[in-house]
């Protein structure tokens, strides 16, 4: 049941964001008061042009990420999964490091998506039986294949020789260049979190067991395809706009369930707002006190350990 | 209400594991499907909650085609209780309960209170509601099952099918559980699958007892439960007893132990009122040859030895020993090498099986009774001391007691060895 205490975190939460959102567009390494903002236009363009277009990108990244790892997590029924296991963002990542060797970064974004969601649907084939593909199988080969991709991005970044650096600075995700246009995109997030979001109650009978969710009214093949495919819409989205950005799928529903519990409807909301908060303030510190470090191994060297933490407490329950 | 006509069901499209299956519940029914493993019970329940369709014959719930309903619809008409569920997530119990309104509730929307309310009382039902803010993973396995009950029955469904919805759980809990579904209000009807054939001859209307994919028995359970179709499919020896308690069968499996000597004597055994069953039973492993009698066919001791197969000289309930019996008892004790008597009560009626044994002086008597060996008390004498003078007489002459099947069976290897000198030491 939804209670009065998980309203008020999602107040506080979404409080929290915007507060969030305009502490860090005035925090950058260029100092600007905030009276000069429209007055300067150098200041104008640092914050309209620059921050502000990246404040909100990492922001809906955040959110796509924390909801495809949120839904994820529910359908595999394992807290440890998330989109980045099924295979989803090597899909992607192979797709954008082919567009940026042979193509110049032309169509990006579309091959990103186009190979995310091939990959999802390789895996979702692969792992099929009889119209069924139990969640087993699907971690399996989704291991399976993005150790296939992987080994094929390395083929690649090795014959690619010389822009081998931009591919390794995109791979491990950013948003340096983050402009309008990527907001554009990143807005997509909006829409397949919407749709997640419609099916929460339908994650939470999952939670039974798929057989379970069937005797309670759930169609379990037609909506773990559409989950999949929102998932690795969302996951594309993200890769295609920053790169691989790790943990933050993984982590956020994980403290979120510890804070508001397993229900996906407060749980979906409650870590789309946590994710985009995270990567919000993880971009802002890399871009002001770092010159351009990739986010990613900042979520990297913050979330592994905590990974391992979490790893270790349920070994011991 | 449900008409299962003619399904083949099959996993690879290929084996059949249910094959031209036709039955038809009653509204309210209450319907145990008994079988032994890998006979299809689990694969019938999965075609009638849809979790498998079949390939040939159709499912028939109300008149209605299974397959034409909608997967809300179904899971409003069906409620299905597993052996065992794992919920991966810490959901409070009230929220698994609640679960079960999910086909009820439009997608967009919350639970109402209405909802709320028959998630209240599927918890008042099965006595759940104390934990009902508890994290399902916290409680104990029973508790949990009758959690699942809850869910299922908030489900409001007019069909419950059970997988063996006892089988982790104690037999308290096993009792707790089943005594939930048979006390359900309404025009609920039941499928349940049972591993326990008792609890399934104790609960259900009518059994069906599957095997091979086929129905091989159905209808009530003393017609269900016989020792030749126990014999058949299960491949175990079974008394079959009524309850005194509620009049359906109750099953009692033969435990057949490789024998460790084989005996040779031919033994008759006197006993009655229940007292010779257990030694019929421990002789006959032994390899004894047995008989006994005279016994009025209304005495369990009669229905273990026509259910063992053991030799019986009989008369009507409640009669003295005619003569004719008499007669035929003469006959067999001349043949014995030795004669057991066990601690039976002796009246009027029955007391010429113990006047007899005067005459087999040079047969070796034992009188078997259950207690300290100095203070045995053989028989129970209900004839005014006729019979304790009889078995004094006896005992002058020889008549050995006896104080337990261990001493019992020793003394009898003794007789068989001082028998045949030169057999196996």
């Amino acid at each position: 049941m939804i209670t009065r205490r998980h309203w008020m975190v999602l107040a506080l939460l979404t409080g929290l964001l915007f507060l969030s959102m305009l502490t860090t567009v005035n925090i950058g390494s260029t100092n600007v008061p905030f009276d000069t903002i429209l007055k300067d236009p150098t200041a104008s363009l640092i914050v309209f042009e620059l921050r502000l277009p990246r404040v909100i990108a990492a922001t809906l990244v955040g959110f796509g990420l924390a909801v495809a790892g949120t839904a994820m997590q529910g359908l595999f029924k394992n807290p440890m999964a998330d989109p980045y296991i099924i295979g989803t963002s090597s899909g992607g990542a192979l797709a954008a490091v082919f567009a940026l060797v042979f193509l110049g970064g032309r169509g990006q974004t579309l091959l990103a998506f186009i190979g995310a969601t091939l990959a999802t649907f390789l895996v979702y084939t692969i792992a099929r039986q009889r119209g069924r593909a139990p969640v087993e199988t699907l971690l399996l080969s989704g291991i399976a294949v993005s150790l296939l991709l992987s080994a094929v991005l390395t083929l690649i970044m090795w014959t690619a020789g010389r822009s081998v650096h931009q591919i390794f600075a995109w791979l491990w995700g950013g948003f340096p260049l983050a402009s309008w246009g990527d907001v554009g995109i990143a807005s997509l997030i909006l829409i397949g979190c919407g749709i997640i979001f419609v099916y929460a109650r339908d994650l939470n009978v999952l939670a039974l067991g798929e057989e379970e969710a069937t005797h309670l009214g759930v169609n379990v093949e037609r909506f773990k395809q559409v989950l999949l495919f929102v998932s690795s819409f969302i996951t594309a989205v993200a890769v295609s706009i920053s790169g691989i950005i790790g943990f933050i799928g993984l982590i956020t529903p994980h403290v979120m369930r510890l804070i508001v519990g397993p229900d996906h409807r407060i749980l979906i909301p409650a870590s789309m707002l946590a994710g985009g908060m995270i990567l919000l303030w993880s971009d802002t510190l890399v871009r002001t006190f770092t010159s351009e470090m990739p986010v990613g191994v900042l979520t990297a060297f913050l979330g592994a350990p905590f990974f391992v933490y979490l790893l270790r407490t349920r070994m011991k329950t | 209400m449900i008409d299962v006509d003619s399904i083949d069901v099959s996993y690879d499209g290929t084996k059949k594991i249910l094959e031209q299956l036709s039955f038809s519940v009653e509204r309210g029914a209450f319907i145990g499907i008994i079988g032994p493993n890998g006979s299809g019970k689990t694969t019938l329940l999965k075609t009638i909650s849809r979790i498998l369709s079949p390939m040939g014959g159709v499912v028939r719930i109300e008149g209605k085609e299974l397959a034409a309903i909608t997967s809300r619809e179904l899971a409003r008409t069906i409620g299905v209780v597993p052996q065992e569920t794992a919920i991966n997530f810490d959901f409070s119990v009230m929220d698994v309960v609640l679960m079960g309104r999910h086909p009820y509730i439009d997608r967009l929307s919350s639970e109402s209170k209405e909802d709320i309310n028959i998630a209240r009382r599927a918890m008042a039902m099965t006595g759940t509601e104390q934990f009902r803010d508890r994290s399902v993973n916290e409680i104990s396995g029973g508790e949990r099952q009758r959690v699942i009950i809850a869910r299922a029955l908030a489900q409001e469904p007019k069909v419950l099918l059970l997988d063996e919805p006892t089988s982790h759980l104690d037999i308290n809990h096993q009792i707790e559980i089943l005594n939930i579904f048979r006390n359900l209000e309404g025009n609920v009807t039941i499928i349940g699958v049972f591993h326990d054939l008792n609890l399934a001859a104790h609960y259900c209307d009518t059994l069906i007892l599957l095997d091979e994919g086929m129905i091989q028995a159905i209808g009530s359970p003393s017609e269900v439960l016989t020792r030749e179709h126990l014999k058949r499919i299960f491949n175990i020896n079974a008394l079959i007893r009524t309850s005194p308690l509620t009049r359906k069968p109750y099953i009692i499996p033969i435990i057949e132990e490789e024998a460790t000597l084989r005996g040779t004597l031919r033994i008759h055994l006197i006993c009655g009122g229940g007292t010779g069953s257990d030694l019929m039973y421990e002789l006959r492993q032994k390899g004894y040859a047995l008989s006994t009698g005279v016994l009025g066919i209304n005495d369990s001791d009669y229905e273990t030895a026509k259910e063992l197969g053991i030799p019986c000289i009989r008369e009507p309930p409640f009669g003295a020993i005619g003569p004719g019996s008499l007669q035929e008892l003469e006959a067999v004790l001349r043949g014995v090498e030795a004669i057991i008597v066990t601690d039976m009560p002796v009246g009027k009626g029955n007391l010429d099986n113990i006047r007899i044994l005067e005459r087999f002086r040079d047969t070796p008597i034992f009188l078997f009774g259950r207690g300290e060996a100095e203070e045995i008390k053989p028989i129970r004498d209900f004839t005014g001391g006729e019979a304790e003078r009889l078995l004094a007489i006896l005992r002058e002459h020889g008549a050995k007691p006896v104080a337990s099947r261990r001493d019992l069976l020793s003394k009898l290897q003794d007789l068989e060895r001082h028998a045949r000198p030169s057999g196996p030491a």
